[in-house]
């Protein structure tokens, strides 16, 4: 079985997404276990790829569920389409249908409108992903519910009886921590912690997405990521905008990191102003003074070093 | 560096499950290994260590990094328990290692885990300070009140064990507080939500209902059904300082949140001294006085010193995620006298006020006239803070409700 996590994790790479064995451990686990899947880790690790690159890699539908304070059945399982309806029953006004034929008709499949959840219950061909992203926005009446879909797979509509999910869908979770889940929940799901990428993970993820970056320079992002993630920022950058960053230096073709072309591009992955104003100036010259020795030094030792001086030189502002 | 391989290093055996009894031993020790898990706080019911026996018929027991990885995707639910996870997974690693191996006279070591919980030691105490103020409200409780000046209790670091009376309570005492609560109740109960319900005053149309009930009609609309939207209650918590330099207000502070408990609904109650004790259960459905008589013989370190810092930083790991999100009202009830750490007060104040809606630190000194928040503690902690206003009697109390919406 120990071929299964490698092959997931083959077929994730295949579709670009530079993987490790703990997240490939899991997939397999929630492909054999048929169990949801909950994804945590900071904003910008790619929790959410992780639904759409399976979904490619299994070569079925990917449905969304973005969710968000206030989202309720309605909007996440069905609606009925009313326009439709009003116009139908005006225009069989003269055929004489009595108002229990008609009222058959208008609640039929034909005028539901399917979201997300319903259409990831009744799919026909075969199982999708099923996305449920930022569950931790919703709130808990919504993850009441959910829980309920979850172990059943079934869902009720009064007027139209009880629909059991033929292809019981990949189901994949995200939160971004805003709110702790309910342990019923979590114990509905196998978890997967997702970090911000080593250094070895994020080059290769540099390297494979932004085709033809030449080699220094991807390291030096790369490296110049790691220092920047340990300093305490309002929003560390994720990997999109290490990709950003490194696609913007490509723009400005760069080889390598340089001072001038560093600080033009800060906006690309320092979001924030005020970690903007607290980087501008000295401490961006302090790493950037030293970035040779990224290439040179013993890459840990060097991003150790760099970073304390970084902090001492945020601090001492 | 990569943390899996890290703390997992391959380590490739080369053996197979090759009896039924051995079978058996691993399923004993993947469940000894839950249960393990579940003293030591982590998620683990009969529901994981389930998945944790599917999964082992799924990864190659043999391989370390692989049985870390799948035990870990199942048992797993914050990163925060991953040390805990690391070190049980460890012992328990030693335990299974032996089970394919042909010939094993090998004993395993049992280790019994524990808890590294060393009494937690009091910070020594320094300078004591003595303070004057205007004095709220003796036991008589009236609405208004001009005190006489009388010296407050000192805060002492020294935890006590110490038992309160609180014999001595009025009857009008408690009805006062009661209409104090409920008016702060209404003003809670008007939070709008984005939900919907349905209401016959509602002023937005539900189309699915209408379409319903005019089926009737042959599908003319005659009736209209209307909705509107739920009302939804933030939640409040209340987190209140008991040691001994709030005694003269504690049991006046502990009433008020019994009736608020039993008034308002989702109110979740907290005291702190030294260190931080829930008392949710012991408000609910109980009488004042039993309720207080409970608390006073169970919560341990009544009346101790103060380490307002220790028992936040202790409820922000604990307790927050749980109880406290955008919705929630933070209600701290304390002088802020603190012993302990300012810059961890700090930090916990921090934590509190990005978790939730609104911090509100109630201080029954800001009474005083005299008084100026500079104790180290509270100046620290006032720019975490939404609102701070004063508590010592009940016309404060009922102000109150002025800022409750979040």
């Amino acid at each position: 079985m120990i071929e299964g996590i490698g092959r997931i994790q083959d077929m994730m790479e295949r579709q670009s997404y530079i993987t490790d064995r703990a997240i490939a451990t899991t997939a397999f686990l929630a492909m054999e276990l048929r169990k949801p899947v909950l994804i945590e880790g900071q904003a910008g690790v790619g929790k959410t790829e992780i639904a759409k690159v399976l979904s490619a890699a299994l070569d079925t539908e990917l449905i969304r569920l973005q969710c968000y304070e206030g989202l309720d059945v309605n909007t996440a399982l069905y609606e009925w389409n009313y326009p439709k309806q009003m116009l139908r029953i005006k225009i069989d006004e003269g055929a004489g249908a009595s108002a229990d034929e008609q009222e058959a008709h208008i609640f039929s499949d034909e005028f539901l409108l399917k979201r997300p959840l319903l259409r990831a219950i009744s799919a026909k061909e075969k199982s999708p992903v099923l996305l449920i992203d930022e569950v931790d926005r919703a709130d808990e009446e919504f993850e009441a519910f959910l829980l309920e879909v979850l172990s059943d797979f079934q869902v009720t509509i009064p007027e139209l009886g009880t629909i059991q999910s033929q292809h019981r869908p990949y189901v994949v979770l995200t939160s971004n921590r805003t709110r702790e889940l309910s342990d019923a929940l979590k114990r509905r799901c196998l978890y997967l912690w997702i970090d911000y990428p080593t250094f070895d993970k994020e080059l290769r993820i540099i390297t494979t997405k932004v085709p033809n970056i030449n080699e220094r320079l991807a390291r030096q992002v790369a490296a110049f990521m790691q220092v920047i993630r340990n300093v305490k920022l309002n929003k560390t950058p994720g990997v999109a905008e290490t990709l950003d960053w490194a696609m913007s230096m490509m723009a400005l073709h760069q080889e390598h990191l340089d001072p001038e072309a560093v600080r033009e591009t800060l906006g690309a992955f320092i979001k924030d102003r005020d970690d903007v104003s607290k980087l501008r100036g000295k401490p961006l010259d302090v790493m950037l003074g030293s970035m040779n020795g990224a290439e040179e030094e013993d890459l840990n030792e060097w991003i150790q070093s760099v970073t304390q001086r970084l902090e001492r030189e945020v601090a001492s502002r | 560096m990569d943390s899996v391989s890290d703390a997992a290093p391959r380590e490739r055996g080369s053996f197979a499950l090759r009896s039924r009894s051995k079978h058996a031993d691993l399923q004993r020790h993947v469940i000894s290994f839950g249960r393990e898990l579940r003293t030591r706080e982590l998620l683990s019911t009969s529901t994981e260590i389930v998945d944790a026996l599917r999964v082992m018929e799924q990864v190659d027991i043999a391989d370390r990094r692989d049985v870390y990885l799948g035990m870990r995707t199942v048992f797993l639910s914050k990163p925060e328990d991953r040390p805990i996870f690391d070190e049980v997974f460890n012992q328990f690693w030693r335990r299974i290692a032996h089970i394919g191996e042909v010939d094993d006279p090998n004993s395993d070591d049992e280790m019994t885990a524990q808890g590294d919980e060393g009494g937690e030691l009091q910070e020594g105490g320094e300078a004591q300070q003595q303070l004057r103020l205007t004095s709220p409200e003796g036991e008589g409780g009236e609405g208004d009140e001009e005190g006489d000046e009388e010296a407050l209790p000192l805060y002492s670091p020294v935890e006590m064990l110490a038992s309160k009376d609180f014999s001595r309570f009025q009857a009008e005492e408690m009805t006062e507080i009661a209409r104090a609560v409920l008016v702060i109740a209404k003003r809670l109960a008007t939070k709008e939500s984005r939900r919907f319900r349905v209401s016959r005053k509602g002023s937005t149309i539900d189309a699915r209902r209408t379409m319903r009930r005019n089926m009737k009609y042959g599908g003319t609309i005659i009736e209209l059904a209307k909705k509107r939207k739920k009302i939804r209650k933030p939640r409040l918590v209340v987190i209140c300082d008991v040691s001994r330099s709030m005694d003269t207000y504690s049991k006046f502070l502990l009433q008020f949140i019994h009736a608020m408990q039993n008034t308002i609904g989702k109110v979740e109650s907290f005291v702190f001294s030294t260190s931080l004790t829930r008392v949710t259960e012991y408000f609910r459905n109980e009488e004042i006085l039993e309720a207080l008589d409970r608390i006073a013989r169970e919560v341990h370190d009544w009346s101790g010193g103060t380490r307002i810092g220790q028992s936040l930083t202790t409820f922000n790991e604990k307790w927050a995620k749980k109880l406290v999100d955008r919705h929630t009202i933070v209600l701290i009830l304390s002088d802020g006298l603190d012993t302990g750490d300012a810059e961890i007060l700090r930090q916990a104040m921090e934590g509190l006020q990005e978790r939730s809606g609104k911090v509100i630190w109630l201080n029954p000194l800001l009474g005083s006239k005299d008084y100026r928040p500079l104790a180290r503690g509270m100046s620290t902690a006032l720019e975490h803070i939404d609102v701070f206003a004063p508590a010592h009697n009940l016309a404060s109390l009922a102000d109150l409700s002025k800022h409750l919406a979040v």
